[in-house]
């Protein structure tokens, strides 16, 4: 199996789109969640979301811009961003084996939204002719295939929001074995219409506002914590083979050691504490490193009842008694659910948080809840607690439990 | 052949290309390729809804596969034309193909 090593990171994020602007905004919790204005939103028992500063029509011309959903935009532009922190130049025959692996929850739905608001709001057959090119799920891993020209595999993986941590470690199962050579991977997300919002409302998994102040809304592991906050944006990476890296002198961000991926095979909906377990435990396996050399995971912390207990069981029975020494990070606090690009972000932001050996905090924990025990990093980032090794944990509806294992450069 | 309803219908389906593809006034000759000017099969299909809501047309899928510029105003022309006749003829006015 070859070393993989992360060499370009881009992001469309709601905390920011500079890197360095990124990781700090999560170190010092700021949050990118606020009141929603969109058309309709009175309709919400609480409009929230992390939203992105973004205006696709500065970074495309007319004629692919109408082609693009948002999701396709972010996608395309956070990829543009991560090659160019890469500084990789492929030769033709090298993009034959550069693939794209991409996660998303919720396809183009802004525009089939849209689309129904036609058909059906407003009786008309007048559809956009492009709604499914824009709304298909593959269309934004396709687009960066277009644009790169890269011709090996271009894989959408769709498993709610494990999805994109599912491209990632899929991407480095391929590099590890040597049938790919370099990877763009990741994922992206705009599930901002008023159709998706109200149906995960309805779903009673998002949060009420925090009358106080809105940007407070999502409090993972605290007790009064009351569900999650829609968010939106993208987040790739570049990763190649470790010696491809070392030979072309390219910069390196970290290494993806490992990768762990179970299916809970139980429920739609509940979160199951085996599961969860047996990805961490498959992750530590494929890396092939001890439990004791976790020394800190960011969990999947999304702040609904069901998560947050069972991702503390979860952690529990992997890391036994050293489970309550082990800080633990939910970032989505501060930058919401992004759904099918969530893994991909929170991959990103413990790859910083390795690099500045920073646990990132978990903001608005203010009662501690029995059943979530463990060291959350409360509230103020703690510098020199981020280690060497880390676990950055996704998991989904529909079961997908996908565990990325990640290593600072020495 | 360019008879003043042709040029009209020209005139009109020109600014159509123009405010949708964003091209030039001058790029719409009648020999021009559309799809050398962006205008593929995805355009075409956006054209064709931009060109019934504009005459007040209902095209058949055989729109599609028109590829300059001339012979989409010719079909236009064409298909105004034979409502202008059907029209004449009140017993048939009923299946007249017009605006949705």
């Amino acid at each position: 199996m070859r070393r993989v090593a992360v060499t370009g990171i881009g992001l469309v994020s709601p905390l920011g789109h500079d890197v360095t602007a990124v990781f700090e905004a999560a170190r010092d919790g700021h949050s990118g969640i606020h009141r929603l204005q969109i058309a309709g939103a009175h309709r919400l028992a609480a409009p929230l979301a992390a939203t992105v500063q973004f205006d696709g029509t500065q970074h495309f011309d007319p004629l692919q811009f109408r082609l693009l959903d948002r999701f396709s935009q972010f996608a395309v532009v956070a990829a543009r961003r991560a090659l160019a922190d890469a500084a990789c130049e492929l030769s033709d025959a090298q993009r034959d084996r550069a693939g794209v692996f991409l996660g998303n929850g919720m396809g183009g739905t802004l525009s089939m939204d849209e689309g129904y608001q036609t058909l059906y709001g407003e009786n008309s057959d007048r559809i956009k002719p492009t709604m499914i090119l824009k709304g298909m799920h593959n269309a934004p891993a396709a687009w960066i295939g277009i644009e790169n020209g890269w011709r090996g595999p271009n894989l959408t993986y769709s498993t709610a929001c494990s999805s994109s941590s599912v491209a990632i470690g899929e991407a480095w199962l391929r590099l590890a074995c040597g049938a790919t050579d370099i990877a763009i991977a990741g994922g992206c997300e705009a599930p901002l219409s008023l159709g998706s919002l109200k149906a995960w409302e309805v779903l009673r998994t998002l949060a009420s506002e925090d009358t106080a102040d809105a940007t407070r809304s999502c409090k993972p592991f605290s007790r009064n914590r009351s569900g999650m906050v829609l968010a939106e944006g993208a987040a790739f990476v570049v990763l190649e083979s470790w010696d491809r890296a070392l030979a072309r002198g390219a910069r390196i961000h970290g290494e993806l050691i490992g990768y762990g991926l179970t299916t809970d095979a139980s429920h739609i909906a509940r979160p199951s504490v085996d599961g969860q377990a047996a990805a961490m435990t498959a992750a530590l396996a494929s890396a092939g490193i001890a439990a004791e050399e976790v020394d800190a995971i960011n969990a999947h912390g999304t702040g609904t009842q069901a998560n947050d207990v069972a991702e503390t069981a979860a952690i529990k029975r992997v890391f036994g008694a050293r489970a309550t020494q082990i800080p633990i990070s939910a970032t989505k606090a501060l930058h919401g659910h992004l759904l099918g690009a969530a893994g991909a972000l929170e991959f990103v932001l413990s790859l910083l948080a390795l690099k500045h050996n920073t646990a990132l905090p978990t903001m608005h924990l203010d009662v501690p809840d029995p059943e979530c025990d463990l060291d959350y990093v409360a509230a103020v980032a703690r510098a020199g607690a981020a280690g060497r090794t880390m676990l950055s944990n996704s998991f989904a509806f529909g079961g997908t439990n996908a565990v990325l294992a990640l290593r600072a450069v020495d | 052949m360019t008879s003043l309803t042709f040029e009209d219908t020209a005139k009109r389906i020109r600014s159509l290309l123009v405010k949708d593809f964003k091209l030039d006034t001058g790029q719409l000759t009648l020999d021009a390729r559309l799809d050398e000017l962006g205008v593929d099969s995805i355009g075409m299909a956006e054209l064709i809804f931009s060109i019934e809501d504009e005459f007040g047309l209902k095209l058949t899928d055989a729109a599609v596969q028109l590829s300059t510029f001339g012979e989409v105003v010719h079909f236009i022309d064409e298909a105004l034309a034979d409502r202008h006749a059907t029209a004449a003829l009140p017993s048939k006015a009923q299946a007249v193909p017009t605006a949705t």
